[in-house]
């Protein structure tokens, strides 16, 4: 599967993540094609449909990605994130989908490093899946 | 956003000058917003994790009401807004006038890069050959003579260090926009003349100036020098002091008689220092201590140049100016130098170990000794490093330290993996802050940092181990001795350079240290009424505090620009943004434009590509290229298209989006397009890569744009109704302040007091720390108030209901005999203050002659103790305080007992004086009162929480017993007088505070939005608090608070009608099921069930546009204006690469 280049569809806050990923690109901090980036406002705003939606087009994974723990600019957005991805990790399993597939994580606005760090990992993880099948079962 | 005639200029763009314009700005005046550095943030650009989340939350400061006329992304990358001029790398050279008339000289430094054709590209870095130390990393890395002053911030033009720069000329030969010039032919213009007797030095210095390009002439007497001046016109003088005949100091005064413009360095030998300093009174710039070499010279002589070479100097006529110049540090380096720094490598100060942590730092974050790259296990913080210390002449604390150092603690344990140990030596640990004591419990008990009071009296390094042994002695005597792999030490403040000279210049008063002194009681305002200082200017603050005082110094402020008329509105508000009626219902004519950007690679696919791809798109009406969209020409290409494809949304493609966010908005209004059908979408880390994958990747985020701007909803923000008038619940001397500050700004205000008379705590306190009198501020406020044609006082009532929302609260008072009244107000301010806590310890109330603080004072003040009789008194803080359940430190009671201890002595010069304390607070230059106490005798014990004092009465008098720790035996103290510092506890009701929407912490006070960013608001807009009844403060730190509050109000007071933002939560009512699930999702508490019309509904300009609501909402009917699910699924899809 080494020539499998993923699509990751990633919801990035406008406040603290879209943030460092403006900055590795100021910095020169590469990381991998693969990630598609969505600006949201707060990672509290990422509707579970926008995720479903996402693996149904036929992302090989999804990427959220907000403030640290406290930071959130809305104050608890984040938190409401993170309850959230976790139960939707169940519920996509059910559509056939690796819980894998779907990450949350939190990158504060100076931390250009960790998001290239995180991009690259998250590039692998969904690398060492298989390719998403919902393009090909799908019909949409 | 409605303009007003009046403007302020704010100098120094750290936190609070940042807090400050924006407050004035949102009110509607007209900034200035001035540093001399390069960029925004000050100190806050180097500290990327803030106590006490241990993380970052600046980007709260940004406006709530009226977003959109600000920046609305990470503060720490810039900041725009409507309102403020951010004039950087620029300094103010003179300020005169009257209040409300000011005229402020700037000074710009000279740009060899211009920022309006520096794309950023970088490529001039790596050609320069010349590397010096990096200040942002605080030293500990180097950086080149071009360089970008922080990593983070836009727009991020690079910028010339002329000091360090050799004019190679390779960088101009990198940039591929020729945005760079070389100062090599102004420097040829500069003309220098060097004065000096012996040949010697005259040749070298002719060598070395010469070598840096300037022109020199020689002169080897004063009236050879005096012939040469008159002949021709010269910048600068070097001159000697000592030289035969006509010595340097009756040059330099003939030499200024000649030319009073000409600038002059004198030279001198060590002896003749106070000469030289001497000269600089009359008009010397500077001097220099023989014999000096090139490296200390060049910069000097640079910067001279740099100031003629200034633009021309702008005067700003204004209303009035804050001054939040900022803080220096104390060098650990000079004097005896203790802790060996600068010699061992890891030994580093607080802001060194912060810029360790930092990912844009020295090592990314990693945690690793500097010395030899291996990790770091054992790190000692050593507090009060020229603090607190009179031998360096620092009788003050500076605040701040021991709290950074705990964060710095928790941080550093987050940063290594395995085992760690911090230790933190302290004198006090000064845990003063609402929530500091608790946060250093955990520090201390769960995450195991050792606290170790003491004071470190030497370090020597192991060169074997690569280790830092650390030697102290401990409480009972012995010396201790421990081997650490990093050592930070806690240095304290200094004043800004700037201090003492604008304080000479404006005729302020400064105190033994150094700071520019406030008024009596003020924290901001100074002598001259126009003039108002900030921030860590007048003493270091933490953010929280630095917050709170800019927002206090704005209120200051603005009230002298509205008596000056400064309130009276220029321009007619635009609310919303016009808009074209029919705009929203013509289909998209999207304009895609490209930047071809000299950053990127030249293997980026080519612009037909894209057009192709995109124009398949039906809402796609043209594709354009324009070559560094992002330079001013750039962008007045962009505006000529956008009028000739005659598009109504606009799409650019582009590197760093951020950049553009401003440029695009101010396009806006141009181009007839608004904010919401404008999208910049990045595409440059597709620019690295070569070949098909760049292509697909740069047109999946071209496709993501075009699918936002497709399914915009562009229609215009909505906007509520402003009640202009204010409640203030409390009339201590909270209440007043912010009732008067509101008052003077011409708006009505509703002061509610429950008890007979307004001045709460006031009426009983006689004088403070500094003698300060009291009694004549109490007068003083009561007669202003009383007098006020726009306060309406309503003593001996209370609130009993209240309801509404920012902009229009009806709040119901009952007052004297039942009478009930209905007062509407767009705005509450809630000042219910505090009293002091009830003693239940230490025999009070079993002996007459244990009192409380507050009961001595009243004691004092009617002269019924006799101090006479007394051969002993005991007075024992935290009696109740510090430690569950009331776990905070309640400021005050140090001070208290310092200033009664002085009060007692003077009344009995024979009494002694035992003052049993855990940690003594004495913040600040409060620190000197604490110093003077020691030396006038009175004894100081330290005693511990589980070793507390016992107090017996014994035959009319009584017998303390304690602890003595450096004896290491009990102590008997037989007093006639034992007082108690219980603290503070708030008086403010839950339901009050609920009917408000606002709610209390965990130990009764005032729950602010935010301790540090918002401190004096309530999560729920258009609610705030000031003095006690938002945390134990001191009578100056009370009327701050609530001057800020009164200024936050006025932000929503200002304005007859509020426009909220572009995106805002709305609902559809026909789909909406009342389950409410919205309203708990909502952080802001804008969403509410109105029961008439059963109908959910939003306050717009509560709302923030966060979409949590959306996101819960079973139904569809919550949904985000500004957002749509359509768009937002649309661009999933775009993204994913299905149908755009």
């Amino acid at each position: 599967m080494s020539d499998f280049e993923p699509t990751i569809v990633a919801f990035f806050c406008n406040w603290c993540t879209y943030t460092a990923a403006d900055l590795a690109g100021t910095s020169r901090l590469a990381y991998p094609p693969n990630i598609r980036i969505v600006r949201v406002m707060c990672t509290g705003m990422v509707d579970p449909k926008y995720v479903i939606k996402a693996l149904l087009d036929g992302a090989d994974g999804v990427l959220v990605s907000g403030c640290n723990p406290g930071d959130c600019h809305y104050i608890n957005g984040n938190y409401k994130a993170r309850r959230r991805i976790k139960l939707l990790k169940e519920i996509i399993e059910q559509f056939g989908f690796e819980p894998q597939r779907l990450r949350l994580t939190w990158i504060g606005a100076s931390d250009g490093i960790r998001f290239a760090e995180i991009m690259r990992e998250m590039t692998e993880q969904i690398k060492r899946l298989e390719p998403s099948a919902a393009r090909l079962k799908m019909v949409i | 956003m409605k303009r007003r005639i009046g403007t302020a200029v704010v100098v120094g763009a750290g936190i609070a000058g940042i807090r400050a314009a924006l407050d004035l700005a949102e009110y509607g005046y007209g900034v200035t917003l001035v540093d001399r550095a390069p960029h925004l943030g000050g100190i806050l650009s180097q500290l990327d994790y803030q106590f006490p989340t241990d993380h970052c939350g600046m980007c709260r400061m940004l406006p709530l009401v009226q977003r959109d006329d600000a920046s609305q992304h990470c503060l720490r990358r810039g900041l725009f807004h409507e309102n403020i001029d951010i004039r950087l790398a620029t300094e103010v050279t003179g300020i005169e006038g009257e209040p409300g008339k000011l005229r402020v000289t700037l000074k710009q430094q000279p740009l060899w890069v211009d920022p309006e054709r520096c794309v950023g590209c970088g490529r001039c870095t790596p050609a320069c050959p010349v590397e010096v130390s990096d200040a942002f990393n605080a030293g500990l890395t180097r950086r080149k003579a071009i360089y970008l002053p922080v990593p983070h911030s836009i727009p991020n033009a690079y910028v010339l260090d002329a000091a360090a720069c050799t004019r190679c000329g390779a960088c101009v030969q990198a940039c591929p926009t020729d945005a760079i010039r070389m100062p090599e032919a102004e420097r040829r213009k500069f003309h220098i003349l060097v004065v000096d007797d012996e040949l010697a030095v005259r040749d070298s210095l002719k060598e070395w100036l010469e070598a840096e390009g300037f022109s020199a002439d020689m002169a080897g007497s004063g009236p050879e020098a005096l012939d040469l001046l008159l002949a021709a016109p010269y910048h600068l003088m070097l001159l000697d002091i000592k030289m035969p005949g006509m010595d340097g100091v009756e040059v330099l005064d003939r030499a200024k008689q000649l030319s009073p413009e000409l600038a002059v360095i004198m030279m001198t030998a060590y002896a003749t220092v106070e000469t030289a300093v001497g000269a600089m009174k009359i008009g010397a710039m500077d001097y220099l201590v023989k014999p000096f070499d090139v490296d200390s010279l060049i910069p000097k002589v640079v910067q001279v140049f740099q100031r003629i070479q200034a633009a021309e100097a702008r005067q700003v006529e204004t209303g009035a100016v804050l001054l939040c110049g900022g803080t220096a540090f104390y060098d650990p380096s000079s004097g005896k130098n203790p802790f060996g720094y600068g010699v061992e490598r890891n030994v580093l100060t607080q802001i060194e170990f912060e810029r360790l942590l930092s990912g844009t730092g020295p090592t990314a974050g990693r945690l690793t000794r500097l010395s030899d790259g291996r990790p770091v296990r054992r790190v000692a913080w050593i507090q009060c490093v020229g603090s607190r210390d009179v031998q360096t002449d620092a009788d003050f604390c500076s605040n701040i330290c021991c709290m950074v150092s705990v964060k710095e603690a928790l941080l550093a344990k987050t940063r290594v993996e395995g085992d760690f140990e911090a230790t933190i030596f302290y004198m006090d640990m000064r845990t003063f802050g609402k929530t500091f004591q608790r946060y250093r419990d955990v520090a201390e008990h769960q995450q195991g940092v050792r606290f170790i009071r003491s004071r470190p009296h030497s370090l020597v390094g192991d060169p074997a181990s690569g280790g830092l042994a650390l030697r102290w002695v401990d409480a009972a005597g012995a010396c201790q001795a421990e081997s650490f792999d990093m050592v930070v030490l806690a240095v304290g403040q200094r004043p800004a350079p700037v201090s003492a000279q604008l304080a000479t210049q404006l005729g302020l008063p400064l105190n033994p240290w150094g700071f520019i002194e406030p008024e009596p009681f003020s924290m901001s305002r100074t002598r001259h009424p126009g003039i108002v200082i900030g921030g860590a200017f007048s003493g270091m603050k933490d953010i929280g505090e630095a917050v709170i005082q800019a927002s206090a110094a704005a209120a200051n402020i603005s009230r002298v620009i509205h008596s000056a008329g400064g309130s009276l509105a220029s321009e007619e508000p635009r609310l919303g943004g016009a808009l074209p009626e029919s705009l929203s219902r013509e289909p998209p004519r999207i304009l895609a434009v490209l930047c071809r950007c000299s950053r990127t690679a030249d293997s980026r696919p080519p612009a037909e590509f894209f057009s192709r791809a995109l124009r398949g798109d039906p809402a796609v009406a043209a594709v354009e290229t324009i070559e560094n969209l992002c330079t001013r020409d750039g962008r007045e290409q962009l505006l000529t298209l956008v009028g000739k494809t005659n598009a109504n949304r606009l799409l650019v493609g582009a590197c760093l989006s951020y950049t553009y966010h401003r440029h695009l908005r101010e396009l806006g209004p141009e181009a007839g397009l608004t904010a919401s059908l404008v999208e910049a979408v990045d595409i440059a880390p597709w620019s690295d890569i070569s070949g098909n994958d760049a292509a697909a990747g740069a047109l999946v985020q071209l496709r993501s744009g075009v699918a936002k701007l497709k399914w915009v909803d562009p229609y215009p923000a909505p906007v509520i109704q402003v009640a202009p008038r204010a409640l203030v619940v409390g009339g201590g001397i909270a209440g007043m302040t912010a009732a008067l500050a509101i008052a003077d700004h011409g708006y009505g205000v509703d002061l509610v007091e429950i008890g007979e008379r307004l001045g709460g705590n006031l009426t009983w306190l006689r004088r403070t720390l500094e003698g300060h009198d009291v009694r004549a501020l109490l007068e003083d406020t009561l007669t202003r108030v009383e007098k006020h044609p726009r306060i309406l006082v309503h003593a001996r009532s209370r609130v009993v209901q209240a309801h509404g929302e920012v902009g229009s609260f009806t709040t119901v008072i009952e007052g004297i005999e039942n009478q009930v009244y209905h007062l509407k107000h767009g705005v509450a301010v809630l000042a219910t203050g505090g009293t002091e806590a009830p003693a239940k310890e230490y025999a009070w109330g079993a002996s007459p002659a244990v009192m409380t603080q507050s009961e001595l004072e009243r004691k004092l003040a009617d002269g019924h103790l006799d101090a006479k009789g007394m051969e002993a008194v005991v007075m024992i803080q935290c009696v109740g305080s510090r430690q569950e359940p009331r776990n905070y430190c309640s400021r005050v009671c140090c001070a208290a007992s310092l200033k009664q201890a002085f009060v007692l002595r003077e009344l009995n010069p024979q009494l002694s004086v035992y003052v049993l304390y855990r940690d003594l607070m004495a913040t600040g230059f409060m620190e000197a009162g604490f110093t003077r106490a020691r030396q006038a005798g009175m004894i100081f014990i330290p005693y511990r929480l589980d070793r507390s004092p016992l107090v017996q009465p014994v035959d009319g008098g009584l017998t303390v017993t304690v602890e003595e720790p450096i004896l290491q035996r009990m102590l008997r103290i037989d007093a006639q007088l034992v007082v108690l510092a219980t603290g503070i506890v708030p008086v403010l009701p839950r339901e009050l505070a609920e009917a408000y929407g606002a709610h209390l912490d965990a130990d009764g006070f005032f729950q602010e939005a935010d301790s540090k960013w918002r401190p004096v608001d309530s999560l729920k807009e258009g609610v705030f608090a000031c003095g006690l009844a938002l945390s134990p403060r001191s009578i100056p730190e009370s009327i701050a608070t609530a001057e800020a509050a009164a200024q936050r109000a006025l932000r929503i007071l200002g304005r007859e009608r509020l426009a909220t933002g572009k995106v805002v939560a709305c609902v559809r009512h026909s789909l909406c099921s009342l389950c409410e699930q919205c309203i708990d999702a909502c952080p802001y508490g804008a969403r509410m069930l109105d029961a008439d019309s059963e109908r959910l509904l939003v306050n717009p300009a509560m709302c923030q546009g966060c979409g949590a609501c959306a996101a819960v909402c079973p139904n569809n009917a919550a949904y985000l204006q500004g957002y749509p699910a359509r768009q937002m699924l649309a661009m999933v899809d775009a993204a994913v690469g299905g149908a755009c």
